[in-house]
This record gives structure tokens, sequence and C-alpha cells, in this order.
């Protein structure tokens, strides 16, 4: 009898030890650019430069989150000087991220009196699942990627859709211990 | 003998032209203020409507409307000349209510023209309820306008599946230097 509690006790330790640990979500607020958005693990802020046909060249800020091999992703790219095409460029960034991909979803995007698109593809070589969401919102498009890499290898983990469906563009509906974004770097 | 045949082929066109319904020709439409063009079959009319949406507010639209062989033909427009900037959610929002409460069948992008010009839409098919037909919808925002094409297929028509809506939808264009010569020149109502 205590021969077999012993080996249950051992068993339930290798398992958390094989279990991979998990970051503990944290919230994080921009109060400048009017959103807030949940991720787990370490934040790293980044440049970039999103190209498209009608949007032309932009810059873009990125916030990467990596944790258990699932790439969390918020793209802020600042089109203030194209807002008026608001709705074709939205459209362009949609279509640019399932374009050759094969889409497993396609589906209104619905928060805090902005509507925008998510999306789910399956990236090719089997390089992973993507969900992303879009919006346009104050001269900016606004997107959350969430990519289940080949080495976490579930890809219909409900983590992804956590960060997408985690954007508000009501920052007081951001918990208290929100943690405001840097700047990104000059 | 000769004459038994040519009897029945005589017989066979009357039988014919009497069952068909009668296709009116397409025909270009433009209307240079609102810079865009599109084809339509049938006779084209033109009125004013109401739309309102939660974000949109109550808003006066121009209705332009054809019906052929079972088939409502309607492009509507709406000026949010105030608020481009909001075009990408009041673009959203007229598509959620046009299949709200719907069969959808289909939803997809929907570009016209290609490259810098290029303006993104998307294309929606819907069951309406209580059998009442099938539309199709492309919805756009250019210019400071919500430009919607909607093709319903009467159950009268039968064939819900007729290839006339995609037709219809497709032709819009939004560089005018691309419609063909001869286009019947739409006129623009005055809104409130």
């Amino acid at each position: 009898m205590r021969l077999t509690a012993l080996a249950i006790l051992l068993g339930a330790g290798l398992m958390a030890i094989a279990t991979p640990a998990q970051a503990a979500w944290r919230s994080y607020i921009s109060h400048p650019l009017g959103f807030s958005f949940a991720a787990p693990g370490e934040l790293k802020v980044e440049k970039g430069t999103y190209r498209g046909p009608v949007a032309g060249a932009h810059d873009s800020v990125v916030y990467r989150f990596v944790d258990d091999d699932i790439e969390y992703k918020v793209v802020v790219i600042d089109m203030g000087d194209k807002a008026n095409d608001a709705a074709t460029l939205l459209g362009e960034a949609g279509y640019i991220f399932q374009d050759g991909k094969k889409v497993l979803m396609d589906t209104f995007g619905r928060v805090d009196r902005q509507f925008g698109r998510k999306l789910t593809i399956d990236l090719p070589n089997n390089a992973g699942r993507a969900t992303a969401a879009f919006y346009f919102i104050n001269g900016r498009i606004i997107s959350l990627q969430a990519t289940v890499l080949p080495a976490n290898g579930d890809y219909d983990s409900p983590e992804t859709a956590r960060f997408v469906d985690s954007i508000a563009f009501f920052t007081v509906r951001a918990p208290d211990d929100a943690i405001e974004l840097p700047a990104p770097p000059k | 003998m000769r004459r038994s045949i040519s009897a029945a082929l005589a017989g066979a066109a009357v039988v014919m032209m009497t069952a068909m319904p009668a296709q009116a020709a397409w025909k270009s439409y433009i209307n240079r203020q609102l810079g865009f063009s599109f084809m339509a079959p049938g006779e084209v009319t033109t009125d004013v409507g109401n739309f309102r949406g939660a974000i949109a507010g109550p808003r006066q639209s121009i209705v332009y409307r054809s019906v052929e062989d079972n088939i409502e033909y309607k492009v509507t427009v709406m000026s949010f000349l105030q608020s481009q900037a909001e075009g990408a959610t009041l673009l959203g929002e007229r598509q959620y209510m046009f299949q709200d409460r719907k069969t959808v069948l289909a939803d997809s992008f929907a570009r016209v023209g290609t490259g810098k010009d290029a303006v993104y839409g998307r294309k929606i098919v819907v069951d309406l309820p209580d059998n009442k037909g099938r539309t199709t919808g492309a919805f756009y925002f250019t210019k400071g306008r919500l430009i919607s094409l909607e093709a319903t297929v009467l159950p009268a028509k039968g064939n819900l599946a007729s290839s006339d809506p995609d037709r219809f939808i497709g032709s819009i264009a939004f560089v005018l230097s691309h419609t063909e010569p001869g286009a019947v020149e739409l006129e623009t109502p005055k809104l409130e």
C-alpha cells in the first residue's frame, strides 16, 4: 500500500518535471496608443517595417513575447498619413497575412466599438499555425499575432485565442496592475 | 416530310421563346461625381434610402436599383466624408449587419483594381431567412463613401446559384477610365 502511494507520488513528480514551465500572463497597456492586452513571457520591443502595395512602406513597433514555443506579437503600424484609406489599408493587411497560405478561419473581430478581422492560417512547410486579429484605430493598424511553433505541436492551443481576444481599446477595461508599454527604441 | 420538320422547328422556337423570360441587355452605368461605375440589366431607378448602424448612426443613402428576371440588383452609396478615418470600422459594421442572423455561404476578400490603386472590401453570400432568396453582397469604403452592391436572387427565379449576381458584383470600378464608352450617366439626388 505504502509502496503504491510512493510510486504515485514519484510519477506525479516526474510529470511536473516533464511539463514545461508556463509563464504567468500579465496585462499591458499603452495610454498613448490607446489599447491593452495580456501575454505571457518576457516582453521585447522591436522596430520593424511594414510594406503593402497600397500602404507603401511604414514604420512599425513590435511588442514580442515567446512562451512554451508560442510566439505572441502585437504589431502597431503608424498609418497617420493615410488614415482616410483606413478600410482598404486594413483589408490589405489581412489579405497579405493570409496570401498564399491555408486559411482555417476568417471572421469578424469586434471589440469596443471597433470592427476588424480575425484569421487563422497554417504556415507553409509545417512552420506552425498563426491566429491574428487586425484593427484600424486612431490612424494605426493594430495587429495581434500568435504563432504556435512546431516545437509546441498543440495547434489547437487555446492560448492563441486568449492572447488575440485580450485586446481592449477602452483602456479603462485594463486591470489595475497592467504594465505600461515602453516606448519603442530610437 | 420537309414541311413537317420545318413546322416542328418553328413550333419549338415559338415554345422556347414564350417559355423563357426575355432577358434585358446589360448596360454600363457611371456616376462621375461619386466616383464609380457598374453594370446591370433592366431599368435602373434612383431612390433615397435610410440606414442606421450603432456606429454609423442614422444615414441617408442613394440607392440605384433594377429588377430583371427575378433578380434584384442594388447599389447603395452612403457618404462619410467627415469620418473617413473610421472607414474600417464603418465598413466592418455594414458587413456585419448584412450577414447578421443569416446563413453565410461565403465570406471572402474582395479587391477592385490592382497595386497602389486597389480598393479592398469583402464579398459575402447569404441565404435569406424564410426561403426569401439568396443575396450576394460586396462592400467597399473609398474616398469617404461606403458603397455596397447587393444582388438578390428571389425565390421565383428558382436557380439560386445564378451567375448573374457575380457578374453584377464584379462589374464595379472605381477608376473610371476603365468604364466602357457609352455608359449611362447616373443622377445624384440631393440628400437632406
